[in-house]
């Protein structure tokens, strides 16, 4: 879901090529992969598997990780930079967001996020990726190196992929593919829109239909399942088609559901196929973290900023959630779901710190957790020797407003241009400051 | 209403009344002129001839339509029809002063969307308002046609009056009061024209103004301010400042004695009571009684002070929906506890002194008045109070006292006469009106119930009768057999009819019918058996006892209340309104937000509300209390420049495009959860702005945080007036959809000639208003002075300096223009909000004299930020402006130091500089910072103290305080929490432990949260509020 930002319009705007000519690509260039080995030397290392170590050196070699050490060697030719006492994160992971899919949300040409109808397990978001898009170099800038996109809509939403965030194009953006299929699970409560208010017995019935159809299209795409595998389909259905690999146990399910009642409704679905699960939002994870840990279900929690879900709930309980989740034993990652504010996560990551989660843990949550449920975490996510040499510095922690300094990004080894549209605005327009 | 059907003899003499009801006196007779005398002495009654006064075994006279005598010594003069009412109980007629009976009502308001294409006129004709709310001029004793169904279903519940109009619009016209009785309008009509009815909700209307709560009261206060004008310029020869005559205002003629006529206006519940009551204060209207919602007893102190009357209704919520453990996720503590004590408010009233009426206004069903007002006396309203409620009081508001409400000598000869005391378990048998007989049972029915030892087909059997009239049922027992259900039982005056099966009693395979007659009792009759008859007759052997003569009284059986009451009445209420301390502060970090900075390991002394002390190792004052704040650090509380917390009911009046007139202030919400969250995020003041739905929208309001305190509490008094203005997109209704294209303006060009043609009026008002002042008092009574215009005011406001300008601005352009057109027109900005692209103009800004308060980071949401970036404040800064960092955002309210730290980060604003931004900046910008904003000796002490530097990420406040006051502990915090889950647990339990009476009740009958509002939030209010209404459902 969107976020609701203040004084965006309610209404989404019906016309309005007017932001085309705005949404130019711009002057910053990805990144050349390097010529030869850079050693980054004298760093505190956060390598998210193996602790924290200071005065630490990292050889960058062919896009990998080649080697972390205290006095490594420099290989002939290599560069040297010396980072004394600057901190090294693994590049950023911000899951479950719609960078490069809307580029300006009250534009309607601009944005490519949102399908009709209810089946669309065929959508594929990343050929909108606009590898081009203004935003994506602010929030590089903040240290993200990663984003998984995903299509949104109602119920059957399509697949998700996990983005490298310097690219030319979204071919070369691509990661993973099709890390998942998004569903978007049908309200579960019994009150209806505060801005369309329905009587709670009207809602359940509203409920209970939604819930009627989005079963009946997993049914749908079981029988073309069943039927594939005996040979009886009598063509490609291009929508059941793509639910193949969900029922072979390929693509894992991503549910986006806040509610306790939804998400056990979700649980009962992937046990009943046999389905890997993972609910994305989870405001109401905290209720059943314990079943959520039993049942492997993961988590990709969206709410670190969140207000209390209900009115009852303490003011800090949608800050507190990631530490349940942790003390619980269950799998889950932060992230903010949007597109401009995902600069934001890693400080919504440090507030869970504040409330609760131990550095290492918060870490953990916006990269080898997140690197995990996109199934991605034997190449990137933490700074193991071997893995991509996606990796940020900051002058201070990286988690706090008074240490947070990138200074540096590498993707697979390449130097990621910092600039951005802010900076340069910010640059051209200081010079009218007198 | 049930279908009790009424007994052939009830029917039957009904029919009689009809046919017989005396001519008026204007009609032509035609025919035989009908003379039947009505002289009637009810006997041996037990008579409440008023509040609180009982007579046994009293007599009542009615003569021609009168009491003419009342007392135990009354004999009964010949020629009069004696009734004898010694088994029965009377009272006075009920009077119900709020309804719409023989008024047609309004057609259901269309459900309409936000989408829909706006309205902006109304339809004119009569001389009628230009608002089609207003249905001042409708005098609805003039489309009065007596209903003889409702009033029978009015009258089966005791009520022989009511004063009535339509229910509909804001202004709803006229009311008047009627009797229930049969008959033309001409005789029924007891007081042809009272008070105005009134409501916020603009019911029926089409037109889009006013779309919101703050809009309605907005028209209310020009309308009643129209009326005086009205009434002193009409018909006034000098027009010199108008150029034509006085136009003929039919809704405001008709409210130009509104101070005499009074007003009886509809509420939602406490706060929309409280709001009203303020604004016919600001008129002196106290003739004003409210219609009440069942919440009164939450602010019960400030509700007996408003010293207003109130009409009850009886509804209550049905319990909440706690069967299935999942829906509990879905019902609020709030409702819980509302659950419980709404039955109990009456008594609450009742036991402050607040008076009251009741009325059957908002029941979903008419039978349900009875059970709910028994479970209000159960509760502890005396049955005293529940009389007078239903008479002298509504008497009283009707203006009818002195001739309704009391049976004495001279009153209408309208009674109630009951079988047992109707606030035990009583029921209504007759009424009569106007000297009227309108039976609801039969009097003095003949009592069929007791033993009969009958033989039927030569077997000795017992039949046993019990109960009356249509509840008259029986059995028939033999020594050896089982009792056998008698069947078909009627019973019509003496007559008694029944079927035996004799199959168990004789074996038989046959039916015995039985018909016979009681009299002097004893039952004769006989059996019918096939083709066979047997004829019998028994003496009855024990006799039934009438309600009266079982006396039972009513009880008060409240037992304990499981849940609490708070200020306000929700979780995390405080048990009694917060007190101010005197507090010595030790050792902390002290974030001055002054030119001291930050002063380390310092002490701060809090006396009386202010800041006494700032210093090192000072000493403890005697009674202090001493906290110790080592390692933390106290900054002044967090003040948002922007924002649209605790509004109620519309934060935009965006229906047309300068609504000046509109007030924030009318709309405070103090029950608004946000206000505890931001104060456990350290904010203690905001300003409460209008949204951007328009160039010039609504007037802003400052309020200080202080949970538990009602509106006007939380209202910030020292902060001058402002108002909020906009530019760009919203205004322009860029993103409004396809059916907002029609509103003058839709470009930024437009808004510029928007905004200058406002102004040239507000100009062109303030002469006309000063020439009229100064006229000598002669002069005046000639001259037809200007009207007050509450939107132009508030511009002459701006233009005198009296009100300052907060205006929602983004790009260089639009910014650009508005100082020009603030230079040409003269008056200024005192802030630009938002204004993402304020580093682009920030030296014309600074040169106006303009401050900046602007979002942390926001950008890309729309066309209009697309240039928004991050390091806007310290470019801003850096050219010398004010700049504050605001949250327009319910969530981002509460870590606007985090928002604050941004500015470190992004662009290396020193630390104390940040959190200015979001202290003495912001108050400087809303004109308060001789009050609040920084620790300085004098000062209201505002303050928060946090765990850790203020801007770190890991930052959270710990305490927050307001004036000395501490309103958050994060301690407290958690205890409340315990609390709260503790008594929703006990909560659930009861309810799950009621029975289906005391769940039944009102699905809607619960306040709604409102929905988080932000600037652009556009829809109709009141269609909103509309839909919930119309699909409430009861069980």
């Amino acid at each position: 879901m969107k976020l609701s930002k203040t004084c965006l319009s309610l209404f989404v705007a019906l016309t309005g090529s007017l932001a085309a000519g705005q949404v130019l690509a711009h002057d910053i260039v990805p990144g050349k992969a390097a010529a030869t080995p850079v050693l980054l030397t004298g760093l505190t290392v956060h390598s998210v598997t193996s602790g924290v170590s200071t005065d630490t050196d990292v050889l960058i070699a062919d896009g990998k990780i080649a080697a972390i050490g205290t006095d490594l060697a420099a290989p002939e030719g290599a560069t040297v930079m010396a980072l004394d006492g600057k901190h090294l994160y693994p590049g950023l992971i911000a899951l479950a967001n719609q960078l490069g899919l809307i580029e300006i949300e009250a534009v309607r040409s601009t944005d490519d996020s949102t399908e009709v109808t209810q089946t669309n397990p065929d959508i594929r978001a990343k050929v909108a990726y606009n590898a081009d898009s203004e935003v994506i170099p602010t929030i590089r800038s903040n240290g993200f190196a990663y984003a998984m996109v995903y299509p949104s809509g109602s119920m059957l939403m399509g697949q998700s992929s996990l983005m490298q965030l310097d690219a030319w194009n979204y071919q070369d953006a691509v990661v993973a593919d099709a890390t998942g299929l998004h569903v978007r699970w049908p309200n579960a409560s019994t009150l209806g829109s505060r801005w369309n208010p329905k009587p709670a017995d009207e809602v359940r019935k509203a409920n209970a239909e939604q819930l009627e159809a989005l079963q009946q299209h997993f049914k749908d795409a079981k029988a073309y399942y069943d039927a594939e595998q005996a040979g009886l389909n009598h063509g490609v259905d291009s929508r059941w088609h793509q639910m193949l690999p969900v029922f072979k146990g390929e693509r894992p399910l991503f549910v986006h559901a806040d509610d306790e009642r939804q998400i056990r409704q979700a649980m009962l679905l992937a046990k009943q196929y046999g389905l890997k699960l993972t609910i994305v939002g989870g405001r109401d994870s905290w209720r059943m973290a314990d079943e959520l840990a039993a049942a492997k279900v993961a988590v990709i929690y969206t709410a670190p900023y969140g207000l209390p879900t209900r009115v009852d709930e303490n003011f800090r309980q949608a800050f507190i959630t990631p530490k349940v989740l942790q003390d619980a034993g269950v799998q889950y990652a932060l992230s903010l779901d949007g597109y401009w504010d995902t600069r934001n996560l890693v400080f919504a990551a440090g507030q869970a710190i504040s409330y609760g989660l131990t550095p290492e843990q918060a870490l953990r949550s916006v990269t080898i957790n997140a690197a995990q449920i996109a199934g991605v975490a034997d190449t990137i996510g933490s700074i193991e020797v071997g893995k991509a040499a996606s990796l940020v510095v900051s002058d201070g922690d990286i988690f706090d407003y008074l240490g947070h300094k990138v200074t540096h990004l590498w993707i697979d080894g390449r130097a990621v241009d910092l600039n951005n549209r802010h900076k340069q605005l910010h640059d051209k327009y200081r010079q009218r400051i007198n | 209403m049930t279908s009790e059907r009424l007994s052939l003899l009830s029917a039957a003499l009904l029919a009689t009344f009809a046919g017989s009801s005396h001519a008026d006196q204007t009609t032509p007779i035609q025919g035989i002129i009908d003379k039947t005398p009505n002289l009637v002495a009810l006997t041996g009654a037990t008579v409440y001839t008023e509040p609180g006064k009982k007579q046994e075994k009293a007599t009542v006279l009615i003569a021609d339509g009168r009491i003419s005598a009342v007392g135990t010594k009354v004999t009964v003069p010949a020629g009069y029809q004696q009734i004898d009412a010694s088994r029965y109980t009377l009272y006075p007629g009920f009077i119900d002063p709020y309804t719409q009976y023989g008024i047609a009502a309004a057609e259901k308001a269309k459900r309409g969307s936000y989408r829909d294409a706006p309205v902006y006129t109304n339809e004119r004709k009569g001389g009628n308002a230009s608002n089609a709310a207003i249905h001042a001029e409708k005098d609805w004793v003039t489309e009065f046609e007596p209903d003889a169904k409702a009033a029978e279903q009015l009258r089966k519940l005791g009520f022989t009056a009511a004063q009535s109009a339509r229910f509909d619009g804001i202004f709803r016209g006229q009311a008047f009061v009627s009797s229930l009785g049969d008959g033309l309008a001409n005789e029924l009509v007891l007081k042809a024209s009272g008070p105005q009815f009134m409501a916020f909700d603009k019911g029926t209307s089409k037109q889009s103004y006013p779309s919101s709560l703050m809009g309605s009261i907005a028209l209310i206060r020009q309308t009643l301010s129209d009326a005086n004008w009205y009434n002193n310029a009409y018909g006034k020869t000098d027009v010199r400042y108008f150029n034509e005559p006085v136009e003929f205002n039919a809704a405001l003629a008709s409210i130009s004695n509104i101070a005499q006529a009074g007003v009886v206006f509809e509420t939602n519940d406490d706060r929309s009571l409280l709001r009203a009551n303020q604004l016919f204060n600001e008129f002196k209207l106290n003739n004003v009684a409210m219609v009440g919602s069942g919440y009164e007893y939450v602010r019960l102190a400030d509700i007996k002070a408003s010293g207003r009357s109130l009409i009850l209704p009886l509804n209550f919520p049905a319990a909440p929906e706690v069967e299935q453990v999942a829906d509990q996720l879905d019902v609020s503590l709030a409702d819980l506890r509302h659950w419980e004590r709404a039955p109990a408010n009456a008594a609450a009233l009742a036991q402050a002194g607040v008076p009251f009426a009741l009325t059957t206004y908002r029941l979903k069903e008419l039978k349900q008045f009875w059970p709910n007002l028994r479970k209000a006396v159960k509760q502890g309203l005396t049955t005293d109070k529940a009389l007078a409620a239903l008479t002298t009081e509504p008497a009283r508001l009707a203006g009818v006292a002195d001739r309704l409400g009391k049976i004495a000598p001279g009153y209408q000869a309208d009674i109630v006469l009951a079988d047992g005391d109707l606030f035990a378990d009583g029921n209504i048998v007759a009424t009569w009106i106007r000297g009227q007989q309108h039976n609801v049972e039969t009097v003095n029915p003949v009592e069929f119930a007791g033993d009969y030892q009958l033989t039927v087909a030569g077997k000795a059997i017992t039949v046993n009768l019990t109960g009356a009239g249509d509840k008259l049922s029986g059995t028939a027992t033999a020594v050896d057999a089982e009792a056998v259900k008698l069947t078909d039982v009627k019973a019509q005056q003496q007559q008694l009819q029944f079927n035996l099966a004799l199959k168990t009693l004789t074996g038989s395979a046959q039916v015995a019918q039985f018909s016979g007659r009681l009299t002097d009792n004893v039952l004769t009759g006989k059996w019918q058996i096939a083709t066979r008859a047997e004829s019998v007759s028994a003496k009855r052997q024990t006799a039934g006892q009438s309600k009266s003569q079982q006396a039972k009284k009513p009880q008060s059986t409240a037992g304990t209340m499981l849940s609490k009451m708070t200020f306000p009445n929700r979780a995390y209420g405080l048990p009694e309104l917060a007190k101010q301390q005197n507090v010595h502060i030790k050792n902390a970090t002290v974030w001055t937000a002054e030119q001291d900075g930050i002063l380390e390991q310092t002490d701060v002394i809090v006396r009386n509300g202010k800041f006494d002390k700032i210093g090192k190792n000072l000493s403890t004052p005697s009674g202090f209390a001493v906290i110790d704040a080592t390692g933390m650090h106290l900054t002044p509380g967090i003040i948002d420049e922007h924002s649209h917390v605790a509004i109620e009911a519309g934060v935009n009046e965006g229906t047309a495009a300068v609504t000046s007139e509109v007030r924030i202030g009318d709309v405070i919400n103090p029950e608004d959860i946000n206000l505890y969250r931001g104060l456990a995020g350290g904010t203690t003041t905001a300003q409460l702005l209008h949204g951007s739905a328009n160039p010039i929208g609504g007037q802003a309001q400052v309020i200080q945080f202080r949970w538990g305190e009602t509106a006007e509490g939380l209202k910030m008094k020292s902060a001058p007036p402002s108002i909020k203005f906009a530019l760009g997109e919203n205004v322009k209704q860029s993103n409004w959809g396809d059916a907002f294209t029609s509103r003058y303006p839709q470009t930024r060009i437009g808004v510029e000639t928007t905004i200058r043609d406002a102004f040239q009026a507000a100009k062109e008002y303030k002469t006309k208003l000063a020439a009229y002042n100064k006229l000598s008092k002669r002069q005046r009574e000639d001259v037809a002075p200007p009207r007050i215009d509450y939107r132009l005011q508030a511009l002459v406001e701006i233009l005198d300096k009296q009100r300052f300008i907060h205006t929602h601005s983004y790009v260089a352009s639009e910014i650009l223009m508005l100082i020009e057109l603030a230079d040409e027109m003269g008056f200024n900005i005192t802030t630009f909000t938002h204004i993402l692209e304020g580093y682009k103009t920030s030296k014309e800004m600074l040169a106006h004299g303009a401050s900046a308060s602007t979002f942390a980071d926001w950008w890309a949401y729309k066309m209009e930020v697309q240039d928004a970036i991050p390091t806007n404040a310290c470019l801003m800064a850096e050219q010398g402006m004010l700049v504050s960092i605001n949250s327009d955002d319910a969530g981002l309210q509460r870590r606007l130091n985090q928002e604050a730290a941004k500015s470190v980060m992004y662009c290396g604003m020193s630390q104390h500089d940040a959190l200015k931004m979001v202290t003495i900046n912001p108050a400087k910008q809303l004109k308060i910072d001789s009050v609040t904003g920084s620790i300085k000796v004098g000062k209201q002490a505002d303050f928060v103290l946090w765990n850790t530097n203020p801007l770190s990420v890991y930052s959270q406040a710990q305490q927050t305080w307001i004036g000395g006051t501490k309103y958050f502990d994060i301690d407290t915090d958690k205890q409340l929490q315990q609390q709260l889950e503790a008594e929703r647990a006990a909560l659930i339990q009861k309810v799950l432990m009621a029975d289906d009476d005391a769940k039944a009740g009102d699905k809607d009958g619960y306040k709604q949260d409102e929905p988080e509002w932000h600037c652009e939030d556009q829809g109709d209010w009141w269609q909103i509020s509309n839909h919930l209404h119309l699909h409430g459902h009861s069980h």
